[in-house]
């Protein structure tokens, strides 16, 4: 990975997991951190600045997606899971 | 079961029960007896969600393709048969991408793809469309027992019309023996119906083999499809022979009820009794607006995502701890070698199209499961979404 | 008029409760274990979030007034032992090699995200933020504990 980009993956990481984590349900929650971390590390070992430039495009908008997504299940919550 | 009743009304009932089944109202029956057995409640304000294993009769939407599927129950509303203005033209263009990304997620041809309301729709579409299309020169189709009751109910109409319908028995782990079914196919045979994964048991049935099989001697090939979508990789273009793949994207993480009918390009059946009357969109063949918002978008995104993502769960999940761990538990179908991608799909049947009937399940009969074990028999289905992180 | 109506209710409101005082601590007292039952998901197990109850057993209610958290007071030794316990928890950790001065990339193996995963359980445990560029310096449970102690003025 390039060394300017480093620090903008490690960031959305950071965002993306954060979003994630506050999912009101439980299965969404769950999955979706399972999911960002499982597609950073299949990335991990990108080099090429292009594809990493367009992962984080997707990244970004990915980001998006979660936080319109978290709000809406915010708006139509329902009792928690037993498993919680 | 049923207690001895006091009033006038159950024990006018009873007698009903000594009857054999057959002789019995059915319907009225069955639903007589649900109600004493399953009592609806629904949860209190409190408590806790029960967990949610039943993802082969529907599954959760991805909030991914919720997210998609949004702007076109917000803004985007124009009809996509509309060919006079910008609204429907925006409307149109998503429907064919979402058909393009269909067709490359099944390895087809996009004008292939027939967007219709359910797997019932598309499997009654496609094997009475068939029956009735060559009924002049072919009247024989082959089906198997364990097959879902709308391919079966097909099959009992095509009966009633004068068909020859044979429905082949399938071996103890639940296959279909390719050697009955070639012996069974005749010259006047116009079509064979076998599902690829079994909504009760989840066995996969060798659907290459069988489309090998159809091709050479000639008859068409429908397969319902409907569990294996986003489970297993189905290629169309691989699986020589198939003139029929109904998929279902409610049980794979898309909005409940909006399907897809893959209809081999060859076959055009403009103006067949297979066709819905009406408008005329999808090619004819089904009539009645597609609703946007409701599938088209939903499966655009879906195609491409349960591309990445198959690989991702499919190692995932192994219930062999529940094996291990439970005691008493039996296989409803024992094959090893098959295990992982028959129990991606399920555990133990008892399936939702057929929970209205207590008679314990046809499919398990049919592997020979006795009276007992069909009566105590659930289904498990798990998904990407239910099941923890860790791999088993 | 009307304002003061409502001042004269304000202020017969206002009485009761704080005659109830004194009541209000104890009661807080005995609840403020179970209040971190409730804290936000975090990433390690659930079962972190209960250890509380076991260690704040403290029977002098003076001790509790002088707090305005729901935790007992922070110390270098607490800090470290708490940093430690989410450490262990992290699956990727193994409890047994993890030492104060090891380097999580050099020494456990670790990768630049389960850093990043581990700092978000420390913020997580702590309930405070953690900037980015402060985080990525952080590379060993020492400095994590030296870190936070300052953040939270601890010096003892």
């Amino acid at each position: 990975m390039a060394a300017s980009t480093r620090p903008q993956v490690i960031s959305l990481y950071r965002m993306m997991l954060k979003e994630s984590s506050k999912f009101p349900s439980y299965n969404y929650r769950t999955y979706a951190l399972r999911r960002v971390r499982d597609a950073f590390r299949a990335n991990r070992k990108v080099e090429d600045p292009k594809v990493v430039e367009k992962l984080l495009v997707e990244g970004g908008q990915m980001l998006a997606l979660i936080q319109r997504q978290v709000s809406i299940g915010k708006m139509y919550e329902a009792q928690r899971m037993v498993v919680e | 079961m049923l207690s001895p009743g006091k009033t006038v009304s159950s024990r006018l009932l009873r007698p009903a029960l000594w009857l054999p089944f057959r002789l019995c109202p059915a319907r009225t029956a069955v639903s007589f007896m649900q109600k004493e057995l399953i009592k609806k409640r629904e949860l209190e304000k409190d408590e806790l969600r029960p967990l949610y294993m039943d993802f082969q009769a529907t599954t959760p939407m991805d909030p991914r393709v919720l997210d998609a599927m949004l702007p076109y129950q917000v803004n985007y509303y124009g009809n996509p048969h509309s060919r006079t203005h910008a609204y429907g033209w925006e409307s149109e263009t998503a429907m064919e991408t979402a058909r393009k990304q269909v067709a490359s997620l099944i390895g087809a041809d996009p004008r292939e793809i027939i967007f219709t309301s359910g797997a019932t729709e598309s499997n009654n579409m496609a094997i009475k469309g068939v029956a009735r299309f060559y009924q002049a020169k072919k009247r024989h189709v082959i089906t198997t027992q364990t097959e879902h009751k709308c391919v079966l109910d097909s099959c009992r109409i095509l009966e009633a019309e004068g068909f020859t319908v044979t429905y082949l028995p399938v071996q103890k782990n639940g296959l279909l023996d390719l050697k009955l079914l070639e012996a069974s196919i005749r010259p006047e045979t116009s079509l064979v119906s076998v599902m690829t994964i079994n909504n009760e048991i989840g066995v996969k049935q060798p659907i290459k083999e069988i489309g090998q099989i159809c091709r050479s001697k000639g008859v068409f090939f429908h397969t319902d499809a409907a569990q294996a979508v986003g489970k297993i990789p189905i290629s169309v273009s691989e699986w020589k022979g198939l003139s029929y793949v109904p998929l279902v994207g409610q049980r794979s993480t898309d909005p409940k009820a909006w399907v897809l009918c893959m209809c081999n390009a060859d076959l055009d059946f403009f103006g067949s009794p297979a066709a819905e009357p009406g408008g005329g969109q999808e090619r004819g063949l089904r009539s009645g607006t597609v609703p946007p918002p409701a599938g088209c978008w939903g499966w655009e995104l879906h195609g491409a995502m349960i591309i990445r993502e198959c690989p991702c769960w499919t190692n995932r999940l192994w219930p062999k701890k529940i094996m291990d761990e439970i005691p008493d538990v039996v296989m409803n179908f024992g094959d090893p070698k098959k295990r992982k991608t028959l129990m991606r799909v399920c555990l133990y049947g008892f399936s939702a199209c057929t929970s209205a009937s207590l008679e314990p399940s046809y499919v398990l009969r049919a592997i020979g499961a006795d009276e007992d074990l069909a009566h105590s028999s659930i289904r498990k289905g798990i998904d990407l979404k239910s099941i923890k992180g860790t791999q088993h | 008029m009307a304002a003061r109506v409502l001042q004269q209710c304000v202020r017969s409101l206002a009485r009761p409760s704080l005659g109830l005082c004194p009541v209000n601590l104890a009661l807080r007292a005995a609840v403020a274990p179970a209040v971190t039952v409730h804290r936000p998901f975090s990433f390690a197990a659930d079962s972190r979030r209960t250890r509380w109850l076991g260690q704040s057993r403290i029977s002098s209610v003076e001790v509790w007034c002088r707090q305005y958290g729901d935790l007992p007071p922070l110390t270098l030794e607490t800090i470290k032992d708490r940093v430690m316990y989410v450490l262990k928890l992290y699956d990727k950790i193994n409890p047994e090699k993890i030492q104060a001065t090891s380097h999580f990339m050099k020494d456990l193996g670790l990768d630049s995200l389960d850093q990043v995963e581990i700092i978000m359980a420390m913020e997580d445990e702590f309930g405070f933020e953690i900037p980015d560029a402060e985080a990525e310096k952080l590379m060993t449970p020492e400095e994590i504990v030296q870190y936070i102690a300052d953040k939270k003025d601890v010096y003892e």
